[in-house]
């Protein structure tokens, strides 16, 4: 699975209809299931690991962890947005645990929490 | 009863990309009376093929560079044959489209002069991270409308004429019906057409987008409108697995591609047609020779790089593919002490890197009244990347500007409209049934199978004949009759039905494209073992296709090669 949400730290965005993982995603590929609030990928078939859904995550609840296929699954790249939005740290984890910190000097812009879909639209999750 | 939801606009753009984007503020800026609608098929903020973000613009006239010596450059990259009228005027508007973004808040690597630091002949180094929604948000400032989520399912037509285009929500579930003047197709190129290097939950692990899936080129094929040169498929040499660009560490770091022996093959084989700069599709074929005739694998030789570039390349690479660097850590790899493997995707159809899409004039009108081309989905100037298909967005919103009051507004009858919401819906009507009925995904199988055993794919390297292309026109031509039994259980299916149905159109005119050229121009791209050799006698020419909207016959057509800059057309 390469894009996975942790439920732990998942909070549905609160009453959000459209959270920003929902809404980042070009595929449409996740989902957020409203009986337990929370997000989650229901297409990792067709997961491009492109990576918008994890650093729209307001509570950093997204992991990337490569397809099995490709490689082990003790390595992890976490980004954290800093709060001036100029940067991002990778935190990289290879398979031994040994952890390397990058600072990426980019330009991040705000996600907002929720958003309006067209036409008064509820968003509603069309799958469940 | 599907609720329908009505919308007139003057200009639309199908597709909110790199094209769509900067054509809506283009349009806005210069025609601020007329409307502006975007129908995006995701959310704009993120879709489409600059969804992880971009490190350079790859497209750029450095200091000492014309619109001349790009076509020249252009020109030999693809083997001699290209629009240079389209690709010298994309040319004459990369300053002004990167300096506007550049306003727009991205951030470009300067010297302490304020020019921008030079990475190769035509590249600057951006930190592009949020490219995709510093565009957006210029898109929807600009008073355009955005309508995300909604997937286009066909054009409205009259004849030769555009009027508008009609498709569906992913979110509420209505039809929407859009009526307007100028309509422009900017859903770029065509991915899964062939089976992806890998399996399971990795098979979107692809170069290109796997949601662009040719849905523009479709719509207009449906429609009658003049296609080219699908037989330039693009076959990008990346990195294996992770299938990361390979350029960040060719030109970053200078590492050659070896091969399994620590040959630089690419030296001392294709030393006359340029060694490591040859043609970009020799870099494709001369990796696959080696693996076909067995001195695989392939590397970029990144051996005894210091310590202080490794750092560079993964900072690279974490701005745009951070992948790249997943896989190293999930492999135990460090570039610096062991080369890193390279491999070739799947072919993919794109206006970008390539040539394939509508036939346009310099304008970027189509063959079809109405109807505008820009970016990956227009086809004859390759070489695009990020920044040409921003020009061919702004070339096209002027012209579109220009010919608005020409054009009027036409509607579509209610008949037409009426057939396209039961075409719409079908397969989610088959579901409501309780028809059994083909899933997408066993249909996208289906299409993957022929292609890639009979059309070139991966697995005979990319080579095809004359018999093999007559098997799989044979096999392709009993799937369109099958997909209206398409079963979608959800919209979501529904859309996965759409582009399987799209892909598919684009696969017929793919294999004619390849049938009918006769020689190989662009090996591995398009390789003819039957026709071996470039035959500039007969081939120096354009192939293009149009299929009649009735019967559903494709005609095949040449069209003349016009040298606007002099030179040779095979050096740079």
């Amino acid at each position: 699975m390469p894009v996975w949400v942790d439920p732990e730290k998942c909070n549905g965005c609160y009453n959000s209809r459209q959270p920003p993982c929902v809404r980042m995603c070009p595929g449409d590929l996740i989902v957020k299931d409203y009986t337990v609030n929370k997000a989650y990928l229901k297409y990792p078939e067709d997961c491009w690991d492109c990576l918008p859904c994890i650093k729209a995550c307001p509570e950093e609840a997204i992991e990337f962890h490569l397809s099995y296929q490709l490689g082990s699954k003790g390595a992890k790249l976490i980004p954290h947005i800093h709060k001036t939005r100029d940067f991002i740290t990778w935190e990289a984890i290879d398979n031994q645990g040994k952890e390397e910190h990058f600072k990426i000097q980019t330009k991040v812009l705000q996600i907002a929490l929720d958003e309006q879909v067209e036409d008064g639209a509820e968003g509603l999750d069309f799958s469940i | 009863m599907i609720e329908r939801q009505v919308i007139h606009t003057d200009i639309l753009i199908i597709g909110g990309g790199t094209a769509g984007c900067m054509a809506a503020v283009e349009a806005r800026e210069k025609f601020p009376q007329y409307k502006v609608a975007i129908l995006e098929k995701a959310h704009i903020d993120r879709s489409g093929c600059l969804a992880g973000g971009m490190n350079a613009i790859n497209a750029y006239l450095n200091k000492g560079e014309t619109p001349e010596s790009f076509v020249r450059y252009v020109r030999s990259d693809s083997c001699g044959l290209i629009r240079e009228d389209l690709v010298k005027s994309m040319s004459e508007l990369f300053e002004y489209c990167v300096k506007k973004v550049e306003s727009w808040g991205l951030p470009i690597l300067c010297d302490d002069k304020g020019d921008y630091v030079p990475r190769g002949r035509w590249n600057i180094k951006i930190n592009g991270e949020s490219l995709k929604p510093i565009l957006s948000r210029a898109a929807r400032s600009s008073g355009a409308k955005v309508y995300n989520w909604l997937v286009v399912t066909n054009l409205l037509t009259q004849g030769n004429r555009v009027t508008g285009a009609v498709g569906f929500s992913l979110r509420n579930g209505k039809f929407y019906v859009v009526h307007a003047k100028a309509i422009l197709i900017a859903t770029g190129g065509a991915a899964g057409l062939y089976r992806p290097n890998n399996t399971g939950d990795a098979s979107h692990k692809t170069w290109y987008s796997p949601y662009n899936t040719g849905a523009g080129y479709a719509m207009g094929i449906r429609a009658g409108a003049e296609m080219t040169s699908y037989e330039m498929r693009y076959v990008a040499i990346r990195t294996k697995d992770a299938i990361a660009p390979t350029g960040t560490i060719a030109l970053g770091a200078g590492a050659p591609q070896v091969n399994s022996k620590g040959d630089r093959f690419m030296v001392t084989r294709y030393k006359e047609i340029g060694g490591d700069g040859a043609p970009t599709p020799y870099r494709a074929h001369g990796p696959i020779q080696e693996i076909k005739e067995g001195r695989g694998p392939v590397y970029l030789d990144t051996r005894g790089i210091t310590p202080e570039k490794v750092t560079d390349l993964k900072r690279a690479y974490l701005d745009m593919y951070p992948s790249q660097v997943l896989y190293w850590l999930a492999n135990d790899i460090d570039p610096g002490t062991e080369p890193v493997e390279i491999q070739t995707t799947e072919p993919y159809i794109v206006g970008g890197h390539c040539q394939a899409g509508y036939w346009v004039d310099e304008g970027r009108r189509t063959t079809l009244k109405g109807l505008y081309a820009a970016g990956d989905v227009a086809g004859g100037a390759p070489f695009k990347f990020v920044s040409g298909c921003w020009a061919e967005g702004v070339l096209a919103a002027r012209t579109m500007g220009q010919d608005l009051t020409a054009l009027g507004e036409v509607l579509a009858s209610e008949e037409v409209i009426a057939r396209e919401e039961a075409r719409a819906f079908n397969a989610f009507k088959n579901h409501e049934k309780g028809n059994r009925g083909i899933p997408p995904v066993d249909m996208e199988a289906r299409l993957q199978k022929i292609m890639e055993q009979y059309a070139g794919g991966a697995s005979t390297y990319y080579e095809m004949n004359d018999a093999m292309l007559e098997i799989a026109r044979k096999k392709l031509s009993s799937l369109p009759g099958e997909t209206q039994d398409l079963v979608a259980d959800d919209l979501h299916q529904l859309m996965k039905a759409h582009e399987v149905i799209d892909r598919l159109d684009v696969a017929q005119v793919l294999v004619e494209h390849m049938a009918y050229r006769k020689e190989t121009r662009w090996p591995t791209y398009h390789s003819r073992t039957d026709y071996p050799e470039r035959d500039d006698v007969n081939w120096l020419k354009f192939v293009n296709s149009v299929r009649d909207p009735k019967s559903g016959k494709i005609e095949m057509m040449t069209r003349p090669y016009e040298q606007i800059v002099p030179g040779d057309r095979y050096k740079p």
